[in-house]
């Protein structure tokens, strides 16, 4: 679906827990998430830091969207 | 057939003796149906659940072979409908062929 | 005496299901599950002297300590073929397959085979590293696997000469194989195209492999005015799922409105996603679609706007041909609505 959405000509990025398989599939722009069952939440912390975690992952994606790439990124920092 | 019913299959089997025990099954197509029989006589051939590798050899039919044994009444009102829209013929047949493969009983 | 050592998932293994997704590897001697039909399928000349079984969103989520932590496991009994699966059409379990039988193969030097369906995202992950022997996609198709993949890995095992992947029943690897052809190239190709015009079967020689890159597109420049779309293959629908988007091998996608929508909560929202444990995503959805999180950024300008739609799907074991169909449909509506770029989810 990644793919698709690039071909129309809008930047996506992919934030997903098995990031070999996104590199695999063709994403260009992929942000890592915590967990399967829980891509952006946490259920072992305090709801507060869980949401804080979310804005930490949605923040990064939001960056990649930012940043120029001439090939298939990880952005993991 | 999911792993409970094969548990509750098997436990039933180990409770009432095998010989005493027949599986009737209610699948509206023939190759569940003919996985579900399998299971129950030859074992799981997914080796998924409880009876992978585990053959009991039950005798096991489908609703739509067991037409004379019921009540016709009440066949009509339970079965009646789906008799009409399903592939009775072929959902017969390969429990039937199930059966007299693998069913000791 | 072939000593083989098998892997299987959480699922075979009989622990239980996606709420034991997360088990950590462990040995078992002998034959568990699918191995005792692969036990009777290898016959006399080998033996399965263990089992090693983990669960599938632990290997996943935990590539590289897990895969140390299983080479160790199977190191200590020194077999001389390795088994992984068979996976058919799950994807962690391909993966996981994948990864350990590679491992297994680059650390221990000894043959290693797998089995999975052609959409399996292991086998592109793998498939130029081992054997991987094709199944169907489910396993109804194991009858079928288990002699496939038995008599590949005695022939590997036993280091006789593997065949061509239609002869031996795996999926191709893309080694290119030189041989020797009675007629010359350019004859060959001419006999092609003739047959080609006249409208006659032929086969190639050489089949293209299918990259299918798409080049990223230009990053937003100005996101404090931008308008942002969410998209999911984690299967997040309104509660009850409405439209009855199937638990995996979906045939459609969903279209939701979420205007005046600041949080999904447990009543309103739900996944209909049935590859991974539900529980965290139906107490609050937005674990897998972060709305909340977004509305926070509309409102302290860090982006212009959340897309009134999102749109979802399931993942689960859905074709490749299926969500590129619902995806390039979307997409069009996407670029009307003056969508200036997407965050996709996926579990």
């Amino acid at each position: 679906m990644v793919k698709e959405i690039e071909r129309a000509g809008i930047p996506v990025v992919h934030i997903c827990t098995v990031v070999p398989i996104s590199l695999t599939v063709g994403a260009n722009r992929i942000v890592p998430a915590i967990a399967i069952p829980h891509p952006l939440g946490n259920p072992a912390v305090s709801k507060e830091d869980e949401k804080e975690l979310r804005r930490e992952i949605v923040l990064k994606a939001i960056k990649a969207l930012e940043t120029e790439v001439d090939g298939q990124t990880v952005f993991d920092k | 057939m999911d792993l409970e019913n094969q548990k509750r299959v098997l436990e039933l089997s180990e409770k009432f003796g095998k010989e005493n025990v027949v599986v009737v099954l209610g699948a509206s197509e023939a190759e569940t149906a003919g996985l579900a029989a399998e299971t129950v006589a030859a074992g799981d051939p997914t080796y998924a659940g409880p009876l992978a590798g585990v053959s009991l050899g039950l005798a096991v039919y489908h609703i739509f072979e067991l037409k004379e044994e019921v009540d016709a009444d009440v066949y009509d009102e339970q079965c009646g409908m789906m008799e009409m829209v399903l592939d009775v013929d072929a959902i017969g047949a390969e429990v039937k062929t199930i059966r007299d493969q693998y069913s000791k009983f | 005496m072939i000593k083989v050592v098998h892997y299987i998932n959480q699922f075979y293994g009989g622990i239980g299901g996606e709420e034991k997704a997360d088990v950590k590897p462990e040995v078992r001697e002998g034959v568990v599950g699918p191995g005792m039909a692969l036990k009777a399928a290898l016959g006399k000349d080998a033996e399965i002297v263990a089992t090693i079984i983990c669960g599938d969103s632990y290997f996943n989520e935990n590539l590289e300590e897990a895969t140390a932590e299983i080479l160790q496991m199977i190191k200590k009994y020194e077999p001389s073929l390795f088994i992984a699966g068979p996976a058919f059409n799950a994807g962690r379990y391909g993966v996981a397959c994948g990864s350990i039988c590679k491992a297994v193969k680059d650390s221990l030097n000894i043959p290693v085979i797998s089995g999975m369906y052609l959409e399996n995202p292991g086998v592109d992950m793998f498939k130029k590293d081992l054997h991987i022997v094709s199944t169907a996609n489910a396993a109804t198709g194991m009858r079928q696997a288990i002699p496939a993949m038995s008599k590949l890995g005695l022939k590997l095992a036993k280091g006789e000469e593997i065949g061509s992947p239609a002869e031996e029943g795996y999926i191709p690897r893309g080694v290119r194989k030189n041989v020797f052809r009675e007629e010359r190239g350019s004859k060959r190709a001419v006999n092609m195209l003739v047959a080609k015009l006249k409208g006659e079967a032929f086969s190639t020689e050489y089949a293209m492999p299918d990259f299918d890159r798409v080049a990223p597109n230009k990053p937003v420049l100005d996101m404090k005015n931008a308008k942002i779309a969410l998209v999911t293959s984690g299967g997040i629908v309104p509660k009850h799922n409405p439209d009855r988007i199937e638990s995996s091998s979906a045939s459609k996608y969903g279209k939701y409105d979420i205007e005046g929508v600041m949080d999904l909560t447990e009543e309103t929202y739900e996944t209909a996603h049935g590859g991974y444990d539900p529980v965290y995503a139906n107490l609050d959805a937005d674990r897998v679609l972060p709305v909340d999180v977004l509305r926070e950024f509309e409102k302290e300008g860090v982006i212009g706007k959340l897309h009134r739609y999102f749109y979802t799907t399931v993942g689960n074991g859905t074709s490749v041909a299926n969500a590129k169909k619902f995806a390039s449909t979307f997409a069009k509506e996407l670029v009307q609505d003056g969508v200036q770029a997407v965050i996709l989810t996926s579990t």
